[in-house]
């Protein structure tokens, strides 16, 4: 009871203190905090990342090594994000269109419920704590995507919370039906505890679950943004300021995908070898493919790295399918690292230029060059080109896919990254080169690209670092 | 054929939710929506009283306080505060859409017993008959009206549908997840609330079939 205290008691802090405090201190004392965040939850939960298979925190709540893994890639995008943010406020003020007080306040107020609630995403071991909390998430989000105050906003925000609210709603009917499941042709009690579902998966009504997995996968599919369920995504993530789309994209878009995953594991013991496997790695590839044609043809520089979101969920969606645990978590590590920087580095690039058009923008080599050079990267990084991390959880995802005899599937994924590498490098390389025409000096480039540079490092090293092997091979599954 | 009360009583909800397919007036859709909820507020209480489950009397409680009674009084304070009466169109004329309704509550019942699992099991059909006509109503309103306000009702007529289901089917989930649902629930009707003032301030309307600006 104590950790989980500990785990929690720093956001929630956080977002009471941020809405009285003066907002200049609120500013720098959001990422002191939240990077102090990072290290407890890295000392709390160290007996699972040393090899405590899970960790029981109170009835309902407790935490595996997948959960570990993620909870700490959350906690570090967002410690990123309100770094980078605090930069991201003081170039809005040096160019002249300061936000309100106000708007800051709660900016800063939601940040840290949203940070809250993902914590609890991860602790859930409950399958109706996990829908509370992944709802939560929509919620303490819906004032970031709303925090420009414009009509843009306005829309993005009331279509990210009807569409959320209600896909998520079938998430709790799917709910309802695995709890029916546990009641109906088993002696035990009826549960809604996915370690205790996962213990007796042999004993549940199999049809229920099947029908419960299916609304879940919709439900949070809609929250992750599955083709074609995702029409809320570009929206929010386009008209949101750079560090909540990047949280949306980075850390938001992990949790529902973490719950697919964890409904997912369920109906993995209960029958291995099931169709429904099939399904989500279907499920996986037609997103994939959509969201590389759809790629093909943006305007909007932020909407071409949410579709490019959309695109990586797809890929996770079929590791999911693949029933490959840590394949699921290299390409989530990869893809957050590489679309936070990108999402930050936009962030940059549009305030300094004016405009989120991508045919108005040009000429950021000549403007300049390090961010130049930083998005290259990041946009190699993330369609998954080689030497970056996301090039080995691709190739792991195709090897295993074709080894499990689903070469179909590989076929068109492969045909589908290609088409999504030429896309986002096509639209990149005109907004990298041509000539220049602002000055972007007054925009400190050297203090706008640090975080997005060690981001950047991160999945170079991953990739660099990282065996085929290990992620293809024995460590297949883990719960 | 003879209905249990509970049976009775969650066909009942099942009706109140087809009526507030009947009318475009907002504040009769939010009197009927109160009606609906109190009605399975009264099946969760019946099925507390033959179970002896004390803590489904707690839930019926919670549900008649908080979605039968306070919901509807927020979203009634908005409606008069942002001064619009009557949704301002249905994509299907509102008799139209009630009688559809009243299909789909026929069609609920023929697939109530198609649902893999409950096969064979006749005593929960009139509850998930119920419970998926809600369901669908919901679905329906959502689809077919065009104010904001009644996307909101949509949703908590839906979410009643799941929440008559799991009352009905599996005689209501754990305390705390009930408990954690009223609340997110009530969280997201107050925060659509608000949204719902700033649509109305910078669009000055509340017509969501207008929200198009965003697109590729």
């Amino acid at each position: 009871m104590n950790e989980l205290l500990y785990l929690m008691i720093l956001p929630a802090a956080l977002a009471l203190i941020s809405l009285f405090l003066e907002v200049k201190l609120t500013r720098k004392l959001v990422p002191i905090v939240t990077w102090w965040q990072l290290a407890i939850v890295a000392f709390v939960l160290h007996p699972c990342l040393q090899g405590t298979e899970r960790m029981q925190f109170a009835s309902g709540l407790a935490i595996d090594k997948m959960g570990t893994y993620f909870i700490l890639l959350t906690t570090f995008v967002v410690s990123c994000c309100v770094t980078h943010a605090d930069y991201f406020f003081a170039a809005a003020e040096a160019a002249g269109d300061a936000y309100a007080d106000r708007s800051l306040r709660l900016f800063y107020a939601s940040v840290n419920l949203f940070l809250l609630a993902m914590t609890t995403v991860f602790l859930c071991d409950n399958l109706g704590y996990l829908w509370i909390a992944i709802e939560a998430t929509t919620l303490s989000s819906a004032p970031l995507v709303y925090f420009e105050r414009n009509k843009f906003a306005l829309e993005a925000t009331w279509k990210y919370l009807i569409v959320c609210s209600v896909g998520i709603a079938f998430a709790l009917l799917g709910t309802v039906f695995i709890f029916a499941a546990s009641q109906r042709g088993t002696p035990m009690e009826p549960t809604l505890n996915i370690s205790e579902l996962i213990t007796h998966a042999q004993l549940l009504n199999f049809p229920l679950l099947r029908l419960g997995f299916i609304f879940c996968l919709i439900g949070y599919g809609t929250k992750a943004g599955i083709f074609p369920l995702h029409t809320w995504l570009p929206d929010a993530h386009a008209e949101s300021p750079a560090p909540a789309s990047a949280m949306l994209s980075g850390a938001l878009l992990n949790c529902a995908l973490f719950g697919i995953w964890k409904v997912a594991s369920i109906i993995n013991a209960a029958q291995p070898h099931s169709h429904v496997h099939q399904l989500v790695a279907v499920l996986g590839t037609v997103t994939v493919v959509a969201a590389s044609l759809l790629l093909l043809r943006q305007h909007n520089f932020k909407r071409l790295w949410a579709y490019s979101s959309v695109e990586n969920v797809g890929l996770m969606v079929f590791a999911i399918g693949l029933g490959s645990g840590p394949l699921f978590f290299l390409q989530a590590l990869n893809h957050s690292l590489a679309k936070v920087a990108l999402f930050l580095l936009t962030g940059n690039i549009i305030q300094a230029s004016g405009t989120k058009k991508l045919n108005k923008m040009h000429g950021v080599i000549e403007d300049c060059p390090i961010w130049a050079g930083l998005l290259a990267l990041a946009a190699f990084a993330v369609t998954g080109a080689p030497p970056f991390g996301a090039f080995v959880a691709e190739m792991s995802m195709l090897s295993l896919s074709m080894s499990d005899g689903r070469w179909i599937l590989a076929l068109i994924m492969t045909a589908a990254i290609a088409i999504s590498f030429v896309a986002i490098l096509a639209h990149v390389g005109k907004v990298i080169f041509g000539s220049g025409k602002q000055g972007f000096k007054s925009f400190q480039p050297a203090r706008a690209s640090i975080i997005p540079a060690i981001l950047v490092l991160g999945t170079l090293v991953l990739g660099v670092g990282l065996n085929t092997e290990v992620w293809s091979g024995s460590w297949s599954v883990i719960r | 054929m003879v209905l249990d009360t509970f049976e009775a009583l969650a066909m009942l909800a099942a009706i109140f939710g087809i009526l507030i397919l009947g009318t475009t007036h907002l504040r009769t859709n939010l009197s009927f929506y109160s009606l609906h909820t109190t009605a399975i507020a009264a099946v969760t209480a019946w099925i507390a009283n033959i179970t002896h489950d004390s803590h489904l009397y707690l839930v019926a409680a919670a549900v008649f306080a908080i979605k039968a009674w306070v919901i509807p009084y927020f979203l009634n304070t908005v409606i008069k505060k942002i001064g619009i009466g009557t949704d301002s169109g249905a994509f299907i004329a509102a008799p139209l859409s009630m009688h559809l309704g009243a299909l789909l509550l026929g069609l609920s019942y023929v697939i109530s017993l198609q649902i893999p699992g409950l096969i064979g099991d006749p005593d929960s059909r009139i509850g998930s008959t119920a419970a998926m006509s809600i369901l669908f109503s919901g679905v329906l309103l959502m689809l077919t009206r065009r104010a904001a306000i009644s996307q909101i009702v949509g949703f908590l007529v839906i979410e009643n549908g799941i929440y008559l289901f799991a009352v009905t089917q599996t005689h209501g989930m754990p305390l705390m997840v009930e408990m954690g649902l009223l609340l997110e629930v009530l969280v997201a009707v107050m925060v659509a609330g608000l949204l719902l003032f700033n649509i109305k301030k910078s669009f000055e309307h509340i017509d969501v079939s207008q929200l198009t600006e965003l697109k590729d």
